[in-house]
């Protein structure tokens, strides 16, 4: 099912401002403008785009240390994001938490969490919250090949698949877990094939077709309405950085990033668009400067907001 | 610290067992303990030959030329020119040409940390010495150890502190002093005394007493008991909430004994004439001087009169002997410049001081006792029959 | 005052509020209708509530802790049972790295009410995987609370008070207590946090004690009675919030304290609470501060060696013998 003209171009839209947002902070790490270390989403927006484009606001994600792409997509104001990404005061988290920590729990973003598998369980429980209030609420749960593996993987899932939860179990295997590759952690080769251990539905979709991704997702969220309970939704997608800021990535066959370098989602979709004729060039510019104007504001804003009160660490560690 | 052991390593294990070898510090003499680099003849990693000279060194004025026992590299050098080493101080090692470094056990001093000598003393002593400003070192410690606690610092500061003088003499306070003691004490505690006094001219008692051959003393219990007769208030006793008026008349005489005050009881006192009332005072102070008085000498006394005339007094504000209404103390007698009929005449004047229980009898009607027995005593004739 | 167990008094503290606020559920293994919960805490109450408010789960500390937080953090107010204190440790992740730090982390957006209930503590020789008490470790991660109720009273006021509470509480409850009694008022009540129990008077020596260590301290006071020496026994009820204040005055008055738990000696929650007192009563010591706690052994199987392990009476007397001179 193709979803509506408005729907494809804000999905458009929101690729490039995830793309764009990622580079520049790429750009601002280079010139120590941003403490600690990044881990971009660069490569992989179709996945979070075309998850999140089923998700009303009152719907929920948890996302990763690779989440700025997850926070974005769901609707995360960018200079919030930026700020905190500086460490700033006016961050969405006072600059407390930082990249891998993005939250804005007014649109459903539950929190990126800094440890690998650990926001299943979190998600299994936000479904358990919405079935116990009895709305019809969904959560998708972002998380990497790599987290596949964590005990709390299969605990959570598990979980959620006898209990009939409305989860998205979204597993964005882009082939690394920092520097090890799937087929050396794991004999199979599709991750979703690991649903049927919990007798529940899993799909392998091409991560960098957000086309694909979306029709997965829209399906998994009605079976979750349905109240028939969770998906696993593996989306085979690539990054197209390093792991984080510092890694090189030079595990990574030079072959292969030009594999996947070609099948970009976001040429792939703007060609698509232009065919189906929802888009023309001129639109695709202005939308490419409207995007760069929105990220440049985010910058500016970030670049001048001020740093938080040293005794700000001292609060808000209990209600 | 580093192992002391100077194996040999690698290849040498085939070659033949040969120690790097030690050149150290010798001992030159009987009482050397140091001596000093003073020249090295030989540079690090210089061919030594068996014999060669390798360094100088200087000893309690004497110069000494250190050979090489073996033939190899000189490996290292420990100790500069100008160091002070002690006697088997480690100055060099001499290796074979391809002969790893051994390790060497460097004798390392661990570092002397001063540790002061303190007295063992428990925190909240030492807050109490600080409040009270007191060295510790005074103070002698019963807790584990020899700690000074608390309680140490309390008993120095209650015994050393306060200033008290020396004590000469302890009497412990037994017998007729401790039960007198309790007995006054509970009377000033529960009885509010007053005490009124007036002045008696004692002349005509004075005439009374020379013609009937009786002391003061007699003469005054008689009135006394006499006065209590018309005032019988001042002859009862308090028993919680109700005042008992007593039916009879006993006086108490008070008696200065070694053994302390006490106070033997003229019973009805009232029935008896003067005569009869003299020989039995006379009668009880013996036995009361003699220590022989019976618990029943001592008992059922409704009212006390005490004398301190003999000594001087003149007034005083005497005790109540409990359960009694009051007591009347006796002064000495004076002569004194009276007014009489506007005339300055002199007259023998006694004081007596009447002190009463104010919860049992008001000021008015003991002033009226008191001057009752005034009028008796400055008119005795009353007192024939 | 009626006297009800300490298991009833935490029954009901759920049961009601489990009544006055729809947002309280249960989730635990073996908590629901088949077992009532493996010390029977929650006997009856999936009866009353239903088997989706009173919820059994997998054997997976690590999704029900995670689950109890994702319901925390979307509205609900979650009760959490692990069955054995010493298994937290497969939720420690959970409890630690989410739990504790989401309302720090993501700069007070968001806070996560949840309650974690479970059982430490030795004496049933059930050896080493089930007998520990591991409150030390979560004393040590801000934003957990932690509390240590001795009595039925306790218990029942401060669960009470533990879901009201907009913190992940961990609410650490002792085998050995499951059955004792005690007066618990018909009214409801609640306890607050951060306020110590004087469980007994005295003027001689401060014991500081938790959990099933009070009664063992109660008794041996009853003991140095009788040698005319007059034990005070200060209860924290809650080690996090920690009432500092009670511990100090009462060390104040004394002069003396031995502080008895059933942890491990070595960095337990004995070495915080000397701490503090050393920090904040140093000069009102007249002896060493003491602690009685289990020596760094695991807690072993045969009953002679546990009675060994874990303090009695007799150490506690011992130790109050060393301070009182």
């Amino acid at each position: 099912m193709i979803p509506s003209k408005e729907k494809l171009l804000e999905m458009y839209r929101k690729m490039l401002e995830i793309r764009q947002f990622e580079e520049k902070v790429y750009e601002l790490y280079g010139q120590n403008l941003v403490p600690g270390t990044i881990h971009l989403y660069a490569g992989q927006e179709a996945v979070a785009v075309g998850i999140c484009a089923n998700l009303r606001r009152g719907d929920y994600i948890v996302s990763t240390h690779r989440g700025h792409g997850h926070c974005i997509a769901k609707g995360a104001d960018l200079k919030r994001v930026m700020a905190e990404i500086l460490g700033k005061k006016t961050g969405y988290c006072k600059g407390k938490g930082g990249s891998m920590h993005i939250a804005d729990f007014s649109v459903g973003i539950l929190g990126a969490t800094g440890v690998v598998g650990a926001g299943i369980p979190i998600a299994v429980g936000t479904g358990l919250s919405i079935k116990l209030r009895g709305t019809d609420q969904v959560v998708a749960c972002f998380f990497g090949d790599g987290a596949s593996n964590q005990g709390t993987f299969h605990e959570g899932i598990n979980m959620a698949a006898i209990w009939k939860l409305p989860v998205l179990f979204v597993c964005e295997n882009n082939l690394y877990a920092m520097g090890t590759r799937q087929s050396r952690v794991m004999l199979i080769e599709k991750i979703s094939e690991r649903a049927a251990a919990y007798g529940i539905p899993g799909v392998t979709v091409d991560g960098n077709d957000v086309l694909a991704v979306y029709e997965a997702a829209r399906e998994a969220v009605e079976r979750a309405k349905r109240g028939e309970g969770p998906t696993l939704i593996e989306c085979k997608t690539y990054r197209h950085k390093g792991h984080s800021r510092m890694d090189p990535a030079t595990y990574r066959p030079k072959g292969e990033i030009e594999y996947w370098l070609k099948k970009d989602p976001i040429p792939r979709f703007k060609s698509k668009l232009l065919e189906m004729g929802i888009l023309t060039e001129e639109e695709a510019k202005w939308i490419e400067g409207e995007v760069s104007r929105g990220i440049e504001e985010a910058v500016k804003f970030a670049l001048e907001s001020p740093y938080p009160e040293p005794e700000e660490a001292l609060k808000e560690v209990y209600v | 610290m580093r192992n002391a052991s100077l194996k040999p390593l690698g290849k040498s294990f085939t070659e033949g067992v040969r120690m790097a070898v030690k050149i150290v510090m010798p001992r030159l003499s009987l009482t050397m303990k140091t001596g000093s680099v003073v020249r090295w003849y030989k540079r690090e990693g210089e061919e030594v030959r068996k014999g060669e000279p390798i360094v100088e060194v200087l000893t309690e004025k004497v110069t000494y030329d250190i050979e090489a026992p073996e033939p190899g590299i000189l490996r290292k050098i420990y100790a500069k020119e100008g160091d002070e080493v002690p006697v088997n101080g480690l100055l060099a090692v001499i290796t074979k040409p391809d002969e790893p470094l051994p390790e060497i056990e460097v004798e390392m001093e661990k570092p002397k940390v001063e540790i002061k000598e303190r007295i063992p003393a428990s925190p909240a002593a030492k807050r109490l010495a600080r409040e009270y400003g007191m060295d510790l070192s005074q103070i002698a410690g019963t807790g584990p150890g020899g700690r000074i606690v608390e309680a140490d610092v309390r008993r120095y500061i209650e015994e050393k502190l306060e200033y008290k003088p020396k004590i000469r003499e302890v009497i412990p306070l037994t017998g007729v002093r401790k039960i007198s003691a309790e007995r006054v004490a509970k009377s000033a505690r529960e009885a509010p005394h007053c005490t009124l006094c007036m002045e008696v001219d004692m002349t005509e008692a004075s005439k009374f007493k020379e013609s009937l051959g009786v002391s003061f003393t007699d003469i005054i219990v008689k009135a006394v008991a006499y006065a209590l007769k018309e005032h019988r208030i001042m002859n009862s006793t308090l028993e919680g909430n109700k005042i008992k008026v007593f039916d009879e008349i006993n006086i108490g005489v008070a008696t200065a004994t070694p053994q302390g005050l006490v106070v033997p009881v003229v019973k009805n006192a009232d029935k008896k004439s003067l005569p009869e009332l003299s020989a039995e005072i006379k009668a009880l102070v013996k036995k009361a001087r003699e220590g022989k008085l019976e618990h029943s000498d001592v008992s059922g006394g409704t009212f006390t009169v005490t004398n301190l005339g003999m000594y001087g007094v003149e007034v005083f504000t005497p005790i109540i002997n409990p359960p009694e209404a009051a007591i009347l103390g006796v002064g000495k007698i004076i002569q004194k410049p009276v007014v009489e009929e506007n005339q300055v005449k002199i007259k023998p004047m006694m004081t007596f001081s009447l002190s009463f229980d104010h919860r049992i009898v008001d000021g008015a009607p003991a002033a009226q006792f008191l001057a009752k027995i005034k009028e008796i005593l400055e008119n005795p004739s009353i007192l024939k029959d | 005052m009626r006297e009800i167990s300490y298991r009833d008094a935490l029954r009901e503290a759920l049961r009601e509020e489990m009544q006055r606020d729809p947002t309280v559920f249960l989730l635990g293994e073996d908590i629901g209708r088949y077992w009532g919960g493996a010390f029977k805490v929650t006997k009856g109450l999936a009866e009353e509530f239903g088997d989706e408010r009173v919820r059994d789960t997998p054997i997976s500390e690590s999704a029900i802790v995670g689950a109890a937080v994702g319901a925390a953090i979307t509205g609900m107010r979650p009760v959490a049972e692990i069955m054995f204190g010493d298994l937290t440790t497969l939720a420690m992740d959970q409890i630690v790295n989410q739990a504790a730090k989401i309302r720090y982390m993501f700069g007070g957006q968001a806070k996560a009410p949840l309650v974690i209930r479970t059982p430490f503590g030795g004496g049933v020789n059930i050896a080493a995987h089930h007998s520990q008490c591991l409150e030390a470790w979560f004393m040590h991660v801000p934003g957990l609370q932690v509390v240590v109720p001795s009595t039925p009273y306790d218990a029942k006021g401060l669960l009470k008070t533990a879901i009201r509470n907009d913190n992940p509480v961990i609410f650490c409850e002792h085998k050995l207590l499951y059955p004792i009694t005690g007066p618990v008022p018909d009214e409801e009540y609640t306890l607050p946090f951060g306020v110590a129990d004087i469980k007994r008077e005295g003027n001689d020596v401060t014991i500081v004690a938790t959990l099933y260590m009070v009664h063992k301290a109660l008794k041996a006071a009853e003991e140095l009675e009788k040698d005319g020496i007059s034990v005070e026994i200060v209860d924290p009820r809650t080690l996090v919030p920690l009432d500092k204040e009670t511990i100090i005055n009462s060390v104040k008055k004394t002069g003396r304290v031995v502080i008895v738990t059933e942890d491990c000696k070595t960095a337990g929650v004995s070495a915080e609470i000397a701490a503090v007192i050393a920090e904040k009563a140093l000069d009102y010591l007249d002896a060493p501060i003491k602690r009685v706690a289990n020596p760094d052994v695991p807690i072993p199987f045969s009953p002679p060696l546990e009675s060994f392990v874990i303090p009695d009476e007799k150490r506690i007397i011992e130790a109050v013998r060393e301070v009182v001179y």
